[in-house]
């Protein structure tokens, strides 16, 4: 029962990644100064 | 409270900027021997004495403030604009040693300006080996400002190039040139008609399209009183500005700079006779690539099994460790499996990297460009192209944003549609584990044919890339002329931390940009694969049971039992008659009898995993999309892969590695699970030749990165390209590989 719902909770967190990663415009969630931040940094999307 | 200055790091491309801001705020942005390698401006925070911390600017290059492409102009309106919050309080124009005269150009627009500038004179450590002697006193008095002699190689001259921000507001703020000789009426007409402005500035914000000012163009057009000059008159006083500041230039470096040509250039021009000779020069860079592309398969070979083995042993330690449950299942077969199977690439992209940045760091890449200049021009581009190109060998997102070097909006169009077909790093796994699966490990003249392949498919992205341009430069109406020139850097033996960091970078975050998206895809695909609403996937256990009583095992399944139980025989029957076993005919036959119950049990165990997947969720979707990929030669699994990682290629491995793990209790590398994988019509494996060839080809020319089409999308302000670039390179892609398949298999 703990291990179904230990699942259950990553199962929600990775839908919640990918839908912020690739769904959700990225201003909603970055500060102003991370906006400016260069390609190339971590989390720019690219890799 | 401390006090915070503003500092623009200013000049040519290739000079060193980066170097100096990365000594100056001790962070570590990318420097390469190569120009174009910031297009946006960077920040971050000096401390100077007396409690002043500075916040440095490091600027895109440009070589004048007549600016002509996006990166330049970036440079020019921080300077123009006061009311931006980074107009630098001092500007800082760094200049190469080897090019003094040329970098001076810039240095005297600014100085114009009348905002306080320092020059620093970079690559100090040159100079005894060039013969070069600079009278830094007499030049710092004929420029009025002062200088640093910086060696960031060596790291010396920072400390006075600190001292020299922290008194800024002794430097002087006087022109070096009097502009208003070049045309003295109109200089006059405009000083008549805006008394208040300075004069400098109107003329550059006349002959560009900045708009920073408090008097704007518009309004300068508007003014009746004032009539602007036609934009060929504007160039041709442009020019005669030009004209006058090397005549200012040349009269101060004859007096202070000495160099001695024939221990400088000797060298240097015979290498580059040779690197970019027409028939050598394409000949070299074939070698090197040849060279590099073995380098990657024979040195990676043993790092990348061990990670093989680390991870399956990993997975099985899991298993057999942790309570049985969801939790341990999600964990050993979901997500140990899906990052492994990405993990194990990183050798090689370390080793691509090691490669790419020795390339730029030596000063050769710029040799390159210069030698793919001839082959692009025929199809409709410059040399400027080449350097996004060749940065999308490791990623095509920085390779966009580097098209904005390039002047001509169509040519920038065009490299932005095309780079995508480059080969980037996020190919370069599944290029590495289809190969590995069809393509033989022999030899030929030394070289391997996975590596040979692996150049193949390299060069394939790259002719797409230019064959693409040729076709848009057609079809594109869009008119505009460009120009290309590269700067020739000098040969220069590439720096051990520079080149330890590029590597170190763009491997983290190829694993953890890429890693986040493959643990998310393996966790989701792992519930999908394990869970099911049907009869058949609840009844799994007792439908296979009963069909494999009343039909026996599959042929796979049927000839696996078969060549196990000959091989087991084989052994026990040579370890009876060399002596190792003393044994019976009757206790070989119960051994063998055990055997067969046991290779019984786990051949039953994979069909109801396998029977359980394909009517689990996952493989409801994945029979859904199998129409749709079978005349390409792929299952459901590969369809659901090639679906998966349309967020991300590399996602494309992780999703099989996952898929063919769900459920299976064997520890297993992912190599071999795609080997072992059937093709359940053809009873051949699944990964041969044929759906092997046709899923490289599909990889090489889809559009498979959301990452991409958003970059492109901000680059080219419109949905239109990013969708048409979506579209036909899909279609493109499906095409080529159907025909491939269809005529292999």
């Amino acid at each position: 029962m703990f291990q179904s719902i230990l699942v259950y909770i990553i199962l929600a967190i990775a839908v919640g990644y990918l839908i912020k990663k690739f769904l959700l415009p990225r201003s909603l969630f970055v500060s102003g100064s991370d906006k400016s931040k260069p390609c190339g940094q971590d989390d720019c999307g690219c890799h | 409270m401390s006090k915070q200055i503003n500092v623009a790091l200013i000049g040519n491309p290739n000079t060193g900027k980066t170097s100096v801001f990365n000594q100056l705020t001790g962070l570590n942005q990318k420097v390469g021997n190569y120009p174009g390698i910031t297009v946006e401006k960077k920040e971050g925070i000096c401390k100077l004495a007396r409690g002043v911390k500075a916040h440095i600017l490091d600027l895109p290059g440009t070589y004048s403030l007549n600016t002509t492409s996006l990166d330049e102009s970036v440079a020019v309106e921080l300077l123009l604009n006061k009311n931006d919050k980074d107009h630098p309080d001092v500007a800082i124009v760094i200049s190469d040693v080897e090019n003094l005269k040329r970098n001076l150009l810039l240095f005297t627009q600014i100085k114009d300006l009348k905002i306080p500038v320092i020059l620093v004179i970079n690559m100090a450590d040159r100079m005894s080996r060039k013969g070069i002697s600079i009278d830094i006193t007499l030049l710092e008095e004929k420029l009025d400002t002062k200088i640093a002699l910086v060696s960031t190689r060596k790291g010396t001259g920072i400390d006075r190039l600190k001292e020299l921000i922290a008194d800024y507001k002794n430097l002087s703020t006087a022109p070096n040139v009097d502009t208003t000789v070049i045309a003295p009426e109109y200089f006059d007409k405009l000083r008549t008609t805006f008394p208040k402005q300075d004069l400098y500035k109107l003329w550059l914000v006349i002959t560009q399209d900045v708009n920073f000012m408090p008097i704007e163009k518009k309004l300068i057009k508007d003014t009746s009183s004032f009539a602007t000059k036609s934009s060929s008159e504007l160039k041709r006083l442009q020019q005669k500005e030009t004209i006058l500041r090397y005549q200012f230039i040349n009269g101060i470096l004859k007096e202070t700079y000495k160099v001695d040509l024939t221990a400088a250039k000797g060298f240097r021009a015979t290498l580059d006779k040779i690197l970019t000779h027409k028939v050598f020069g394409y000949l070299i860079f074939f070698i090197i690539l040849l060279t590099i592309f073995q380098a990657i398969y024979d040195w990676s070979s043993y790092p990348m099994d061990f990670i093989d083995e680390l991870f399956a042993s990993a997975s099985e330690w899991v298993k057999n460790t942790l309570p049985p449950g969801m939790f341990t299942d999600l964990l050993a077969e979901g997500i140990l499996a899906g990052i492994g199977g990405i993990v194990i690439f990183i050798p090689q992209i370390a080793f691509l990297f090691l490669f790419i940045s020795l390339l730029e760091e030596s000063g050769y890449m710029s040799r390159v460009v210069f030698l793919m200049d001839r082959i692009m021009r025929p199809f409709g581009l410059s040399g400027k192209s080449v350097v996004p190109l060749i940065s999308g060998t490791a990623c095509a997102i920085p390779a966009i944003m580097a098209t904005r070097t390039i002047e001509s909006w169509k040519e920038r169009l065009i490299t932005i549609l095309v780079t995508p077909f480059t080969t980037c790093s996020a190919r370069l796994p599944i290029y590495l584990i289809i190969i590995a699966l069809i393509i033989p490990e022999g030899r030929i003249l030394g070289l391997g044919y996975q590596a040979l392949t692996l150049m193949m498919l390299y060069l394939i992205g790259f002719g797409a890339a230019i064959l693409s341009a040729m076709v848009l430069n057609k079809v594109l109406n869009i008119k505009s002329r460009t120009f290309f020139v590269i700067e020739m850097p000098n040969y220069k033996l590439p720096m051990l931390k520079n080149v330890a960091y590029t590597v170190w970078e763009k491997t983290k975050s190829f694993v953890l940009g890429a890693g986040k998206i493959i643990l998310a895809i393996s966790i989701i695909l792992w519930f999908l694969g394990s869970n099911g609403y049907s009869e058949e996937f609840n009844d799994a256990e007792a439908i296979v049971t009963e069909r494999v009583q009343s039909e026996g095992f599959s042929n796979f399944n049927q000839s696996a039992i078969a060549d196990d139980l000959r091989s087991y025989t084989k052994a026990l029957n040579d370890s009876v008659s060399s002596g190792v076993y003393d044994i019976s005919a009757l206790a070989i036959n119960d051994s063998l009898e055990q055997k067969k119950a046991t290779l019984s049990e786990t051949a039953l165990q994979q069909e109801i995993s396998s029977y359980k997947l394909e009517n689990s969720y996952i493989g409801k979707l994945g029979k859904g999309i199998e129409p749709i990929v079978k005349p390409l030669g792929y299952d459901w699994k590969i369809g659901i892969a090639v679906l998966t990682s349309f967020a991300a290629r590399e996602v494309f491995v992780g999703t099989l590695a996952t898929i063919y793990s769900v459920g299976s209790d064997q520890e297993e590398t992912i190599k071999h699970r795609m080997a072992a994988e059937v093709n359940p019509e053809t009873q051949r494996p699944l990964f041969n030749l044929a759906s092997g060839i046709s899923l490289l080809l599909f990889y090489a020319f889809a559009m498979q990165c959301m990452s991409t089409l958003a970059i492109v999308k901000r680059e080219t302000n419109s949905w239109k390209w990013p969708v048409s670039q979506l579209v036909f390179m899909s279609v493109f892609a499906y095409l080529i590989a159907l025909i491939a398949y269809q005529i292999l298999k």
